[in-house]
């Protein structure tokens, strides 16, 4: 007897196998009725991706990041590990509306198949849930502020709404309680829930059996493996080589840092609750709650009921106009507000852009000062890996004074750096830890962006970022040449008598003001 | 309720159609199952297959030394740790001998790992652990260490002594 044979006698496996393949399948059944195994497939690699996935990330507010970072620059396979979890999820939603659709389009929800098709929609709301809490998980900035709109939606619920949101917070702010209850559900009740629902719903399908054709042909049927357990396959394959595709040669997405101070950020959530996030502009004020939670809730709630309210046994779309339309009506709305938010989405910024700061920031930081500890091998760490964990307060304190902190390791420079220089060695570590490309900045404009970043910027402002007290410069170029800046600079007073701004002949050289002049006058 | 018909004898065509599909099944399946083997695997293991570069950090002066005496110095090393940079605070000797050249010795007894001390009223570093007993060079002279304590790179440049971690 050998080792199989010993099992299948202790086990009966292969009675249980033969059960579970030879499932009699009516001949008329054709492609669309793959759509439930791709779901499963889709599922089962989101288990795997994401059970590696949680060997390197870290769900502290402090780490999170940095591991995320690392899993895609350092990781072997990092890269497309993250993207086949990213674009799977979407895959999933894809998938599942898909499912969802073909069953409605064949009338599969009827008697005796209710309970079925209720599982199915919790299904379809757990996997939304886990494109939620999934979202928050990276910690930069869409991560950080897409949560901050959803869990201000959960708050717009009438009565309840406060008690929710602190519950999805842990509390009054969104900080590391958040991050580790949305890991906790996202890694664990997430996956039991969807792993019960799946496991109940294919039980239920077997239970029932296929519901086929709604307009059954006389075919004999014909077992599930292998004649159509080969279109599943086949499906799946080509489902698979596309999102392998997808993840190969496009970046998922990772944005800067979370930083909840900074309010300029225009939050979006992920492509699949964009139609939701579009809906909530046409109802303002008093109102939201009604697009917030109303209709969502009214939608899913008539999705759930459906088999309690179509219950004649016409399955032929034909033959049930009224389902037929309503469908028809919420598919056009649901795609057609997803398309008008897609239309509002703002542009991302390119990370390949980098700010005046921040190239100034980068030549401070490459400078002798910085690079003579901090170098391979140096008292302090190579700063051009972007593994800077410490906050901006911690590194302002730090570049004006490097003595202060790594006390003793070195005789300290001859000066530290002035307030301004630190805050462009600041936007510059900022970059460094995005992992953006270096900027394609040189000749008089990097010179011009170095001068400005230390000097001008203290009463100017470019782009957002500066100084109050002098006009605002992003358009200077509309207004005058570099001729008439090259004169402003070096003397205003010379134009202008009552001018508060000082004088910049013999502060900056002729080159500098050159540079400057031209800079500006480009800005238009 | 429609009921299909069930299925009629298998012809011979029919079971060898059957046999060609399991194996384009079983091909798929095992196509898509080896790229991501191949995927989550490497990640898995390749971490575990790194290995970390040795830097020279500065371990103190020599004029700092007295001669044929393991002075117990802290080092820090900056070690990188996947996604962040840790810090490790290690305990070295250095000795200098009466001629003038340095050994650095590792504070980890070779028998089980224990941090070993210097004693300096029997000259000899000790081992809290089991009595492992070494000479202030790092012999292993009585107990049950198998070795001498390891002994780690060291250069001096202007007096001042860098060992390799």
């Amino acid at each position: 007897m050998g080792l199989g044979d010993w099992l299948n006698d202790r086990t009966g496996y292969r009675a249980g196998l033969r059960r579970v393949l030879d499932e009699p399948v009516p001949g008329d059944v054709n492609w669309w009725f793959t759509l439930g195994s791709v779901l499963l497939f889709l599922l089962a690699l989101q288990f795997v991706t994401g059970i590696t996935l949680t060997m390197y990330y870290a769900p502290t507010p402090a780490h999170a990041y940095d591991s995320l970072r690392f899993i895609t620059t350092q990781l072997q396979f990092g890269r497309m590990l993250r993207g086949l979890h990213f674009y799977g999820a979407s895959f999933i939603v894809v998938f599942a509306v898909l499912h969802l659709l073909r069953v409605l389009f064949f009338g599969a929800y009827k008697s005796p198949r209710e309970v079925t098709w209720m599982t199915g929609i919790v299904l379809l709301l757990l996997v939304l849930a886990f494109g939620l809490t999934g979202y928050l998980l990276p910690w930069d900035q869409r991560a950080y502020w897409a949560t901050v709109v959803t869990i201000n939606i959960a708050k717009s619920t009438p009565l309840v709404g406060p008690y929710i949101a602190d519950i999805m917070r842990g509390g009054p702010d969104i900080g590391a309680l958040t991050l580790s209850r949305w890991y906790s559900t996202h890694v664990i009740l997430l996956p039991v829930g969807v792993l019960l629902f799946v496991v109940t719903h294919l039980y239920l399908m077997r239970r029932h059996g296929i519901a086929g054709h709604f307009n059954p042909r006389p075919l004999p049927t014909s077992p599930f493996y292998p004649v159509h357990a080969v279109k599943d396959t086949i499906v799946i394959a080509a489902v698979f080589a596309l999102l392998f595709t997808l993840a190969a040669y496009t970046k998922a997405p990772l944005m800067g840092v979370a930083d909840p101070s900074d309010a300029s950020y225009v939050p979006r959530p992920e492509w699949y609750f964009l139609g939701l996030f579009q809906l909530l502009k046409y109802f303002p004020g008093k109102l939201e709650p009604v697009g917030a939670i109303g209709i969502p809730t009214l939608v899913v709630a008539l999705l759930f009921l459906l088999p309690f309210l179509d219950r004649r046994p016409e399955r032929d779309p034909r033959a049930r106009p009224r389902v037929s339309a309503v469908v028809t009506l919420v598919v056009v709305a649901v795609s057609t507000l997803t398309w008008l938010g897609f239309r509002d989405t703002p542009v991302e910024q390119d990370p390949a852009n980098w700010s005046p700061r921040a190239v100034a920031g980068l030549d401070i930081a490459t400078s002798q000062r910085c690079v003579r500890c901090h170098a391979p091998g140096g008292a302090g760490p190579d700063l051009g890996r972007g593994r800077i964990n410490r906050d901006v307060q911690w590194i302002q304190t730090h570049v004006a004074d490097p003595d202060m902190i790594a006390g003793g390791l070195r005789t300290p420079p001859p000066e530290g750096l002035k307030t301004q220089e630190t805050r462009a060695v600041v936007a510059w570590v900022q970059k460094v830890r995005e992992g953006a490309p270096l900027p394609h900045v040189a000749g008089a404009e990097r010179l011009a962006f170095d001068v400005f970043a230390t000097r001008c910027i203290t009463c100017h402002t470019i782009d957002g970022d500066g100084g109050k007290e002098g006009p605002d410069l992003s358009h200077a170029g509309k207004k005058h040449d570099a001729a008439w800046f090259a004169k402003w600079i070096a003397d205003p007073s010379s134009i202008n008598p009552d001018s508060d701004m000082p004088a910049f002949r013999g502060r900056l050289t002729d080159d500098e003001m050159q540079a400057i002049a031209g800079f500006l006058a480009a800005r238009r | 309720m429609h009921h299909p018909a069930p299925e009629p004898p298998l012809t011979p065509a029919e079971i060898s159609r059957r046999r060609w599909l399991r194996s384009v099944i079983g091909a798929i399946v095992g196509s898509i199952s080896s790229v991501v083997a191949v995927i989550v695997g490497g990640a898995i293991v390749a971490p575990a297959l790194a290995t970390r570069a040795a830097g020279w950090v500065p371990a103190g002066r020599l004029r700092d030394l007295d001669d044929d005496v393991p002075t117990p110095v802290t080092v820090r090393v900056t070690r990188e740790d996947g996604y962040y940079e840790a810090v490790d605070q290690r305990v070295i000797f250095l000795v200098r001998s009466a001629g003038g050249s340095v050994k650095a010795l590792s504070t980890t007894c070779t028998h089980l790992g224990c941090h070993v001390s210097y004693d300096p009223a029997s000259k000899l570093i000790k081992c809290p652990c089991h009595g492992g007993v070494f000479t202030p060079d790092g012999r292993n002279v009585a107990g049950p260490p198998p070795r001498p304590l390891a002994e780690l790179p060291v250069r001096v440049d202007a007096s001042q002594v860098f060992v390799q971690l």
